[in-house]
C-alpha cells in the first residue's frame, strides 16, 4: 500500500487557504491546514508533511521566518511560497534561502501544481 | 393698526390747492353772514373750513387758518352791526368764536396726534430692515422704505395686494402649520424665499408679530424681513469647502491605506479563482465529484461578495457627495472601519482588540463621514505604535452607551492605543488645523475630525493612558427612538 502525500497549507486568509486545500485535494492529497505559522510548527503532523504551501505576510510570524524555523530545525521539507505582495526583494530573499517555487495570489493553478508534483518527484502519487 | 392712516406731508398734490378751496369754502359763509340779514350764527360753518385745514397744513397754517374765520367773522358782525350793537347779535359772535376757537384747538390736538403716530410709522422707515403690515386676509397694509428697498416696489405698488402672492413666498413648512405657529405663539420666525420686482431671489430671514384688538383677535400681522441671501451663500461655500477638504483628506488616506486595500480586494478574487481551478478540476475526475465542486462554486460565490463588499465601501468613501444624516449605528461604523485598517494593525504588529456594546443605540450621521474619523483615529493610534519596543502594541476599540450630565443620552466610541502619547505641549494644539506631530502629515486629520464631529452635535478628546499611549473619545447624541 502506497503513502498518499500529505501536504500543509498556511495562510491567515481563510478563504484563499480552504480553495487552496481544496484544489489540492481535487489532486487526490491528503491536506492539513493552518491559520498561522505557529499553528503548523506546533502541529503533531508537522513531520508527515511531504512539501508545504505557505503565504508570505502573516501577522505575527512571517511565511520566510516560518522558512527559516524549518531549515534551522533542519527540515528538509520543500515549500512553495504564495503571497499577495510580491516584492522582487522578498522573492530573491525566498529563493536564495531555497524555496522550490515563489507564486503570486491569485496563482495559476497548473504553475502550482507543477511545483507540487515536482516537490513530491520521486514520491509515489495517488490515483 | 394705527399706522395705517399715517401720510407724508404735502400729499395733497399742488400747494394751491387748499388755500384755493379754502377761499371757495370761506366766501360764501362770508358773503352770507355780511349780506343776509339773518338771525343765525352763520359764522358757526367756518368750522368747516378749519377741521379740513389739519390735512394739509401745519400748526401755524392750522391757527392762521383759525385767525383768518375768526377775523372774517368779526369784520362780518362789524359791517351788518357797526350801528346797532344787538345783545342778540353779540351773543351769536360769541357762539360763532367759541365754536371757532374750540374746533381750532381739537383740530390741533387731532393734528398733534396723527402727526406722532406719523413720526412713528416714519421710525420704521428709518430701519434698514423690510417692514410691512398685512391684514389675517394676507393684505398688505403697511410697506417701508426698507421693504421698497429691499423688494423693488412703492408703498403705493405693494399696500393692497397679498404679501405671498406679490412676493411669490416659498414657505419652510406648509401655510397652515406656520399659520397655526403664529396664532398660538403670536409669533413665529423663519426662513423664506421671496422674489423682487426684478425677479432675482432673495433669501429672508423673517420675523412674524400678531397685532390683537381688544377682544384678543388677531387683525393684523407684522413681518420684519432681513436679506440673508448672501450669509446663507457664504454658509453654503463654507461648507462645500469643508465637505471637499474632508473628501481630500479621505482620498488621501485611501491612498495611505493603498497597500491594505489591495490586499482586501486580490485576497477574496484569489480565492475565487483557485476555487474556479478546483471545481474544474473535481468536475473532471474520473468520477465527478459533484458536492466537492458545488462546494467550491459556493465559496467562489461568497468570496465574490466579499470582493464587491470592499469595493463598495471604498466608493462610499471616495464620493465626494454632501453630507447625508441617516440614522446609523456605531459599531458598524467602527467594523467597516476596522476591515479598511486590519491589515496596517497587522503589518505593524498591532493586535486589535474589539469591544462592541451589544444593541447600541443608532445616531444620526453621515456614514462616510463617521467612518473618516475612525479611520483617521485608528491610523493614528497606528502610526503612533510604530516605534514602539519594549511593551506590546495593542490598539482597544470599544463603543459605549452613556449619559451625559445634562441629561443627554450619548454614544461613545473609544479608540485606546499604547504607543509614544503626546507630550504636554502638542496636547493643546492637538485639534488645530495644520499641526502635526508627524514628519509628514498635514495636520488636518484630527482637526477636520472635531469639525465633522461637532458638525454632528458631538464631541471629540482624549486623555493620556496611565500606562503608555492615549485614548481618543468620541461621543455622539443618540437617537430616541430606536429605528425598527
Amino acid at each position: 500500500m502506497s503513502e498518499v502525500p500529505m501536504i500543509a497549507i498556511v495562510d491567515d486568509d481563510e478563504s484563499v487557504r480552504i480553495a487552496t486545500e481544496s484544489l489540492i485535494r481535487s489532486f487526490g492529497f491528503k491536506t492539513n491546514v493552518f491559520s498561522s505559522a505557529e499553528a503548523f510548527l506546533a502541529s503533531s503532523t508537522m513531520r508527515e508533511t511531504h512539501c508545504l504551501i505557505s503565504d508570505v505576510q502573516m501577522p505575527t510570524m512571517s511565511g520566510l521566518e516560518l522558512f527559516d524555523v524549518l531549515r534551522s530545525r533542519g527540515a528538509e521539507l520543500p515549500v512553495i511560497f504564495i503571497t499577495s505582495f510580491p516584492e522582487e526583494r522578498v522573492r530573491r530573499r525566498a529563493q536564495a534561502a531555497g524555496a522550490l517555487g515563489f507564486l503570486s495570489k491569485p496563482f495559476d493553478a497548473d504553475t502550482m501544481m507543477s511545483f507540487v508534483f515536482q516537490a513530491l518527484k520521486g514520491r509515489p502519487l495517488p490515483g | 393698526m394705527e399706522i395705517k392712516g399715517a401720510r407724508g406731508e404735502g400729499s395733497g398734490g399742488s400747494p394751491y390747492f387748499f388755500p384755493v378751496v379754502a377761499f371757495i369754502m370761506a366766501a360764501p359763509i362770508f358773503a352770507v353772514d355780511t349780506l343776509t340779514p339773518l338771525d343765525t350764527a352763520i359764522a358757526v360753518l367756518y368750522v368747516a373750513v378749519i377741521m379740513p385745514s389739519a390735512h394739509f397744513l401745519g400748526r401755524r397754517g392750522v391757527l392762521a387758518v383759525s385767525g383768518g374765520c375768526i377775523a372774517l367773522t368779526t369784520i362780518s358782525f362789524l359791517i351788518v352791526h357797526r350801528h346797532d350793537w344787538d345783545s342778540s347779535a353779540l351773543v351769536r359772535l360769541g357762539v360763532s368764536l367759541s365754536a371757532i376757537s374750540i374746533t381750532s384747538i381739537l383740530t390741533l390736538r387731532n393734528q398733534q396726534v396723527t402727526s406722532a403716530l406719523r413720526d412713528q410709522a416714519n421710525l420704521l422707515n428709518l430701519t434698514h430692515d423690510a417692514i410691512f403690515v398685512r391684514d389675517m386676509a394676507d393684505r398688505i397694509i403697511y410697506w417701508n422704505q426698507g421693504a421698497e428697498q429691499l423688494y423693488g416696489w412703492s408703498p403705493a405698488e405693494a399696500v393692497g395686494q397679498t404679501a405671498a402672492g406679490l412676493l411669490r413666498t416659498r414657505f419652510p413648512d406648509t401655510p397652515a402649520s406656520i399659520q397655526a405657529a403664529l396664532l398660538a405663539d403670536r409669533q413665529w420666525s423663519g426662513e423664506l424665499v421671496h422674489f423682487k420686482r426684478d425677479g432675482t431671489q432673495v433669501i429672508a430671514l423673517s420675523r412674524w408679530s400678531v397685532q390683537m384688538d381688544k377682544a384678543g383677535r388677531p387683525v393684523a400681522v407684522m413681518e420684519t424681513n432681513n436679506d440673508i441671501t448672501e450669509r446663507k451663500h457664504s454658509e453654503a461655500m463654507l461648507q462645500k469647502a469643508q465637505a471637499e477638504l474632508a473628501h481630500a483628506m479621505r482620498v488621501a488616506t485611501m491612498g495611505e491605506l493603498t497597500a491594505s486595500i489591495a490586499h482586501e480586494v486580490n485576497q477574496p478574487l484569489a480565492a475565487v479563482i483557485t476555487n474556479g481551478e478546483a471545481g474544474l478540476r473535481w468536475l473532471g475526475r474520473e468520477v465527478p465529484d459533484l458536492g466537492e465542486a458545488r462546494a467550491s462554486v459556493e465559496r467562489m460565490i461568497s468570496s465574490g461578495k466579499r470582493a464587491n463588499n470592499v469595493i463598495a465601501r471604498l466608493r462610499a468613501l471616495a464620493r465626494r457627495d454632501d453630507p447625508d444624516h441617516m440614522p446609523v449605528n456605531l459599531n458598524e461604523i467602527v467594523e467597516d472601519a476596522l476591515m479598511l485598517v486590519q491589515r496596517e494593525a497587522d503589518s505593524h504588529s498591532v493586535s486589535v482588540g474589539l469591544d462592541l456594546k451589544a444593541s447600541l443605540p443608532d445616531i444620526s450621521g453621515d456614514r462616510v463621514q463617521l467612518q473618516q474619523v475612525v479611520i483617521n483615529l485608528l491610523m493614528n493610534a497606528i502610526q503612533a505604535m510604530a516605534g514602539v519596543s519594549g511593551w506590546a502594541r495593542e490598539l482597544s476599540i470599544a463603543t459605549r452607551e452613556a449619559r451625559e450630565p445634562s441629561g443627554t443620552d450619548i454614544v461613545t466610541v473609544e479608540v485606546r492605543d499604547t504607543g509614544i502619547g503626546i507630550d504636554e505641549q502638542s496636547a493643546n494644539q492637538l485639534f488645530t488645523a495644520f499641526y502635526s506631530t508627524k514628519k509628514e502629515g498635514l495636520g488636518m486629520g484630527l482637526s477636520i475630525c472635531r469639525s465633522i464631529i461637532e458638525a454632528h452635535g458631538g464631541r471629540i478628546s482624549f486623555e493620556t493612558n496611565a500606562d503608555h499611549g492615549v485614548s481618543f473619545t468620541v461621543g455622539l447624541p443618540a437617537l430616541k427612538d430606536p429605528v425598527p
